[in-house]
């Protein structure tokens, strides 16, 4: 049995009765975190827990929670309704609310073979960090004075506080992975002769692409990874009064706004296509040119001449063309169109490649890439693995995080000689858009964007320009999400009495009749509110995952068992949706016990609460039962209604056996009310003193 | 469809009174259907139940629940054996006519009806049904446009209207349409006016002896009996 194996989530032995499907954004993400998951939690304000989720998945959170690209963001489906869910943002507040920097690491070495990682970019360090977990002895060889590959001397400060990578070298350090810096490996045959059993190559894309113009070699011309690695390693370049950047890539917004914050004036980038075609990030061109930077569209440099120490720089103005083979237009040189300018220093940000010794003996392919097999990572030799930007080229930390993992487990299988156990993807995906008639129902909330440091503060240091959220916000914001494909199903189609119910109450028309007149709920669609769970007359319907389908009923169960321990019956019991106001904490002191005899059973919405679960309720013996739900800031449709109409049905029984009817409540508690609670107050009063009334009749002993 | 409702639960508890141990049956056809007996019904009937006895503190029925798929078939009925080995009453949510299948079945229990079989309809919204057919064997929807004027008139009249309607509204009760301006309007607008110019003579309900029998089977012998 594959031990090892079994705390990662790709091979995470899955529930065979949980049907969710895979969302788009766990798709898209290189890791395959559950997002959906932890953002679930964090509109819950159970950020712990969501910290737990992400470190699951995750081996160095509060990394990506700051630069990762969020590809999931790109995917996310909310996208479709307004705007997509700011992932990132909530995962950076789950690491910093939830306390990320006080986990701690541990692990020991329980296998005889040691592994060498050569390099300590993102890969290497992943791969380390999972090797360690495994249980083997790990060196990381790295040859800067420092580690973090370019998350050292790549990324800025102002965009990743060295402090986090910090934190994290520290938490493998105390883990026991042992750290040679300043050694840069040129053959991979010594460290077989030392002892190592298998080598993982990271040495990342370090050699800048050249522009191939004239005078490209003139002092004062300088490529973008040199010219960030000085600035991260503590060096200040000088580089006069005008700079330009050539490139429209992250690198080259970096170089730019790095420049900015060494004190200079006037930063252009030169960029030779058009803004729709810059690969950058658009938030951060947003915020370059927050920061003054001019950038010029459709220019190229053509000579670079240098003379009084400075350099004129003769350009050709572009004009978008054909499509090239990456879809995007050409661009070609316009006539005429040449002019020259001055600057002091150029910055050539236009790429970069992996440049590997050839002492390693890898066979090298395109674009200078280390040539690997992509499910194993093993290179043409034995007990060589390589991944990361030296395998893709530049490419991302996340992918790199995924390479470094993949790789762990791959050569924990080749040094336990075991057949390497295909990456099994056991759930199905979610595919397939909105319906406009689907989209038409959900709800528009507008996403919550975090601060950023005000502009003014921001050029002149390195200071973090992202703020983290605020605890409301980041709930507000979670709470947007679509909850895609835990919806529900029809798990028993014979019962189906294909009565159409649900197709009559579902808010958002997603079941249907298909032409051979089955019901149908597709589950792109579903919205996953509940509501058809709970008034299906034939009970055929389900949430897809088994721990929402027992959810009510078994915090319920919680409920009345602890009440039964502490030999008090409960006097109310409350069922209070999770999120929103009890997330933000409004209501938090209905839990510290402050109410005496108030028991709360917390649901995710009260569309969930069944009518046989308010029955149940009072068959505790409980004097009053309420539901407490977020009315018009329910993120989902018709949840209050629904809830108001099983209400009333118990009520009727309530009333048929001589209870007041009144002693059921439902309450739609909103955060923007002085005191949301007020309600709440006066109904426990309201049913104390039915109580005492009942108590004096004798009905009841005291 | 069959459309029924719930009896009142002081009902249903008077009427199980007698009993310890209780069986809550419910059908997963039209019962479902209408609402009065599905399984979510049943559930939540069992709880009502359960907490009535709670409250009162009478006697202390055990209940048991199971839905059949429908309850008008010996063939399902006969998936209910092991389950009334240890019951003493079976309470059915089925229409009158699974109470009666039931009872057939298993000649030595007691079958108590839990719902008011009330008659044929169709939906008219979720939640709501109306009745459309009175089952009388003698169907006449050709002559009337589809419209059944034995289910839909008050008085049930073959010659309609009767001297009462106001602005398109019944007599006996001012929110019901008529239902011989509906035969009327419908008529006029399939152009098949002269059909409402004839005598209907009375019906004749002697020859429709009770219960009925239909029988789909080819060949079957003439005079056989009902037995
Ligand atoms: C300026 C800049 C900004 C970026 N911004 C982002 C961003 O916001 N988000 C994002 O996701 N990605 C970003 N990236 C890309 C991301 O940093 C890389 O994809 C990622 O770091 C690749 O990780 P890696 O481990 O493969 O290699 P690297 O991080 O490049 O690490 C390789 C390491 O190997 C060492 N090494 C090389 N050769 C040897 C040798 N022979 N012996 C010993 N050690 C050696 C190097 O010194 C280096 O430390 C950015 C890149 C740059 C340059
Ligand atoms: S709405 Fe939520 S579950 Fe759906 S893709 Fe976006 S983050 Fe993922
Ligand atoms: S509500 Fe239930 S029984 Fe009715 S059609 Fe839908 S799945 Fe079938
Ligand atoms: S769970 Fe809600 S959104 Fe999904 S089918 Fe049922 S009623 Fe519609």
């Amino acid at each position: 049995m594959n031990v090892a194996n079994q705390s990662y989530p790709e091979n995470r032995s899955e529930n065979a009765s949980d049907h969710s499907l895979v969302p788009p954004c766990q798709d898209a993400c290189p890791l395959h975190m559950d997002i959906r998951e932890y953002v679930g939690l964090v509109s819950q304000g159970r950020i712990m827990e969501a910290l737990q989720v992400i470190r699951t998945g995750n081996p160095f959170p509060s990394i990506c929670a700051y630069v990762c690209t969020h590809p999931c963001e790109d995917a996310c489906r909310r996208s479709q309704v307004d705007k997509p869910i700011a992932i990132r943002s909530l995962k950076r507040f789950a690491v910093e609310f939830g306390g990320d920097r006080m986990v701690r690491a541990e692990a020991e070495t329980k296998h005889a073979e040691k592994v060498a990682i050569v390099g300590s970019g993102p890969a290497g360090l992943a791969c380390a960090y999972y090797l360690k977990k495994l249980g083997y002895a790990v060196t990381v060889l790295e040859a800067h004075s420092e580690l973090g590959g370019m998350l050292r001397v790549g990324i800025p400060q102002y965009r990743l506080p060295r402090e986090v990578l910090n934190i994290e070298v520290q938490r493998l350090i105390r883990m026991g992975v042992e750290i040679r810096t300043d050694t840069r490996v040129v053959s991979l045959d010594l460290l077989f002769e030392l002892g190592y059993k298998a080598i993982f190559i990271t040495i990342g894309a370090h050699q800048s692409l050249r522009m191939g113009i004239e005078g490209e070699e003139s002092p004062g011309v300088i490529d973008g990874a040199t010219f960030l690695r000085e600035v991260n390693l503590g060096l200040k370049p000088s580089l006069g009064k005008r700079v330009a950047v050539v490139g429209g890539g992250n690198v080259a917004i970096d170089a730019a706004r790095t420049a900015t914050r060494l004190g200079i004036k006037k930063v252009s980038i030169l960029y030779r296509r058009s803004r729709a075609e810059m690969p950058a990030d658009p938030k951060e061109v947003e915020q370059a040119l927050e920061e003054g930077i001019d950038i010029i569209y459709l220019v190229t440099p053509t000579i670079i001449k240098r003379e009084n120490k400075r350099l004129n720089v003769t350009c050709v103005r572009m004009e978008l063309g054909e499509p090239d083979e990456s879809g995007r237009q050409r661009p070609v040189p316009i006539k005429d169109s040449v002019f020259i300018e001055k600057f002091d220093t150029l910055i050539a940000a236009i790429g970069q490649a992996p440049q590997t010794p050839s002492d390693f003996g890898v066979r090298i392919g395109r674009g200078s890439t280390i040539q690997v097999d992509p499910s194993t990572l093993t290179t043409n030799r034995v007990g060589v693995f390589a991944g990361g930007d030296a395998v893709t080229g530049p490419a991302t930390v996340t992918e790199a995080l995924a390479a470094g993992r993949l790789a762990a487990l791959r050569i924990d299988d080749y040094l336990q000689h075991r057949y390497p156990l295909p990456v099994k993807e056991t759930k199905e995906k979610l595919g397939g858009d909105l319906l406009p008639k689907t989209i038409e129902m959900i709800k528009k909330i507008e996403r919550v964007e975090p601060p950023n440091l005000a502009f003014e503060a921001r050029a002149k240091d390195f200071e973090t320009v992202e703020l983290v959220y605020g605890w409301e916000q980041a709930i507000n914001e979670a709470r947007r999400c679509l909850r895609c494909g835990v919806g529900v199903e029809i798990l028993f189609q014979d019962k189906c009495a294909t009565c159409l119910t649900c197709l009559r109450v579902c808010p958002y028309h997603v079941p249907y009749l298909d032409v051979s007149g089955t019901i149908r709920i597709p589950a792109d669609q579903c919205q996953a509110c509940g509501i058809c769970v709970a008034e299906c007359p034939a009970k055929a319907i389900v949430l897809r995952k088994p721990f929402d389908r027992r959810q009510v009923t078994d915090e319920l169960g919680h409920t009345i068992k602890s009440a039964a321990e502490s030999k008090n019956k409960p006097l109310i019991i409350g069922f209070c949706c999770q999120y929103g106001l009890y997330g933000t904490g409004t209501l938090a002191r209905l839990w510290r016990g402050a109410k005496a005899g108030v028991s709360i059973v917390p649901v995710l919405c009260v569309a969930k609460v069944e009518a046989t679960h308010l029955l149940s309720a009072f068959k505790t013996g409980a004097e009053g039962v309420f539901v407490a739900g977020c009315g018009e800031q329910c993120a989902r449709e018709n949840t209050t209604y629904w809830v108001k109409q099983r209400v009333a049905k118990v009520r009727k029984v309530l009333g048929s056996i001589g209870l007041e009817p009144e002693r059921l409540q439902v309450f739609a508690l909103s955060s923007t009310a002085e005191d949301p609670a007020e309600e709440l107050d006066k109904f426990v009063e309201q049913i104390g003193s039915l109580r005492l009334a009942s108590v004096i009749k004798g009905e009841v002993k005291s | 469809m069959i459309v029924a409702e719930q009896k009142p639960l002081e009902e249903i508890r008077r009427m199980i009174a007698p009993y310890q141990r209780v069986l809550i049956l419910g059908c997963g056809t039209c019962m479902t259907v209408c609402d009065a007996g599905g399984e979510l019904e049943v559930s939540f009937l069992h709880n009502a139940l359960q907490l009535a006895q709670a409250r009162s503190g009478d006697v202390a029925h055990t209940f048991y629940e199971h839905t059949l798929k429908r309850q008008c078939d010996p063939e399902f009925l006969g998936l209910l054996d092991e389950k009334t080995a240890d019951v003493d009453v079976i309470l059915s949510l089925g229409c009158g006519i699974g109470v009666q299948a039931v009872a057939e079945r298993l000649p030595d229990m007691p079958v108590l009806p839990g719902v008011n079989t009330s008659f044929m309809g169709m939906t008219k919204e979720s939640g709501v049904w109306d009745e459309r057919c009175a089952a009388c064997g003698d169907c006449r929807l050709e002559d009337t446009a589809g419209i059944c004027p034995i289910t839909r008139c008050t008085k049930g009249i073959l010659n309609g209207p009767c001297a009462g309607p106001k602005k398109g509204k019944c007599e006996a009760n001012k929110d019901m349409d008529c239902a011989w301006i509906l035969i009327y309007q419908r008529l006029e607008r399939l152009q098949q006016l002269d059909k409402m110019r004839r005598y209907y003579p009375p019906r004749n309900y002697r020859p429709i002896p009770r219960p009925r029998r239909i029988t789909s089977k080819a060949g079957t012998m003439a005079g056989e009996g009902n037995g």
